[in-house]
């Protein structure tokens, strides 16, 4: 994509919808609710420009460095792999550069300093933070009180937006639209922040939603009765041989984490797994997605599966950030050149 | 309801049309008793609700915030504002659509019960009343968060 200069460069997102932009520029990425349905479609259009870097590797040449000069806070309370280093990369690859860290004990927290103080003081070193903290609504108290934009990655078992966001844009890639799809959660579906946000974003679709998990992890009352609300609260089962057709399967690992009684966990650790055989009767064409990290839920024989789309789901995340970053931190994703 | 006239009130505030079984839980959430008589009638009869407790507190005249408080305890609470012996104001209390500070969130791991920040709530369609933790997204009804 050599040749592709500052000058010819158009924006992917001002391509889709000249006003989408704006939506996205300086805000904070807290909940999955907060956006519409227009502004998801346009930020997994803006994501596909961001493809070609996956394509290309680091020879392709077609993204600017439009956050060159921009510096984003890290703030990870919580341990991390995939969002913390998805962020990091999406961000170096955009010219930008990254400070933070990976562990609370490393940060002043552990010397008891409040959440609203460590916001107060990194807002002053970088131009926008993604925090991952263990409380539930750290990140909406922390987009209130920081004068940058902050990113949810992850608070405690609530939200995981751009977890959100990634999801929604493998399942469009794979399956080539977010319309008329059955979609089955497996697993955790009480405490999996994932399943919350994303069952809350395919509201905006029309999805058949599935639900297959031990009674003991089925979805939070409050989920449940917004889900029977809406008309939207499909089948529910406890294991996936009962559960009717699927396009897509979005397994999610049962977190210890998680539990405030640790004989619970114990108790339905190993209940959820799936391999070939179990995958069978859905045929080839079922999309088999997954947060990771895995532990045991998914086989490893599973990985060689057409459908198996959980590495390239990691990958999706370093594109989807990219056009994200891009469009909050008003880059060339903004539209800001000419 | 005829009223022995020992009870009525001279200066003070009448709390009716509490749901029968929340009069205690009135003068709790109003730290009462304070100073100055308090009567209280529980499972009195009502044209309206069939049955329905009140109170009335002598020298007692409440502030916005309890009076959001009262709100949450059930619909269509009325306060009156006696002076001298007679009635100078009627309100049917109306719970506001966005709590600030009078809801505690009983999800132990919500940011609110870690970090000094005053709790916000929003009401959610129907009752009984229920909250939305702006927070962390719970959903409370105000008996346990009150």
């Amino acid at each position: 994509m050599g040749g592709v200069g500052p000058r010819s460069y158009t924006s992917p997102l001002m391509a889709h919808d000249g006003h989408a932009g704006e939506a996205f520029r300086g805000r904070s990425v807290v909940s999955a609710e907060d956006f519409t349905k227009d502004e998801i479609l346009a930020l997994l259009d803006a994501a596909r420009h961001y493809d070609r870097y996956q394509d290309d590797g680091p020879s392709f040449s077609g993204i600017e460095p439009s956050l060159q000069g921009r510096v984003l806070g890290l703030l990870f309370f919580e341990p991390s792999t995939r969002t913390r280093l998805s962020f990091e990369s999406a961000m170096l690859r955009l010219g930008g550069k990254v400070l933070g860290f990976a562990d609370a004990k490393i940060s002043s927290f552990s010397k008891g300093e409040t959440l609203v103080d460590t916001i107060r003081v990194v807002e002053g070193y970088c131009d926008a933070v993604v925090l991952r903290h263990p409380r539930e609504g750290a990140a909406r108290l922390a987009a209130e009180v920081a004068s940058i934009p902050v990113l949810n990655g992850g608070d405690g078992s609530n939200q995981h937006p751009t977890q959100t966001f990634l999801d929604l844009y493998t399942i469009r890639q794979a399956a080539g639209t977010l319309d008329g799809l059955k979609v089955g959660f497996m697993g955790d579906l009480r405490y999996g922040r994932t399943v919350h946000s994303l069952t809350t974003a395919l509201l905006h679709f029309d999805v058949d939603l599935k639900f297959i998990g031990p009674e003991n992890l089925s979805l939070p009352k409050d989920l449940r009765d917004h889900l029977e609300s809406q008309g939207r609260l499909g089948a529910e089962a406890e294991s996936l041989a009962d559960v009717g057709d699927l396009d897509v399967l979005y397994v999610t690992r049962i977190q210890q984490e998680r539990f405030p009684d640790p004989m619970d966990y114990q108790r339905v650790r190993n209940a959820y797994r799936v391999d070939r055989e179990a995958l069978a009767p859905f045929g080839p064409e079922l999309k088999i997605l997954h947060p990771l990290p895995r532990v045991n839920e998914v086989a490893t024989e599973v990985d060689d599966l057409p459908g198996a789309l959980y590495f390239q789901q990691s990958r999706n995340g370093v594109t989807v950030r990219m056009a994200l970053l891009d469009l909050i931190l008003g880059g060339q994703a903004g539209g800001s050149v000419s | 309801m005829s009223q022995p006239r020992d009870f009525r009130l001279t200066d003070g505030t009448v709390i009716d049309h509490l749901p029968v079984g929340t009069a205690a839980r009135a003068l709790e959430l109003l730290g009462l008793p304070r100073e100055g008589p308090i009567t209280v009638g529980i499972n009195i009869p009502s044209p309206s609700q069939g049955r329905k407790d009140i109170v009335r507190v002598e020298g007692l005249f409440l502030e916005k915030p309890e009076l959001d408080r009262l709100a949450l305890l059930g619909k269509h609470l009325t306060v009156t504002i006696v002076h001298e012996g007679t009635i100078s104001e009627k309100t049917v209390l109306d719970v506001p659509e966005r709590l600030i500070g009078i809801l505690t969130c009983r999800n132990p791991t919500c940011v609110t019960n870690a970090e000094e920040v005053q709790t916000v709530f929003f009401k959610q369609e129907g009752y009984p009343y229920r909250f939305k933790c702006e927070y962390c997204e719970r959903i409370t009804e105000p008996g346990e968060a009150l």
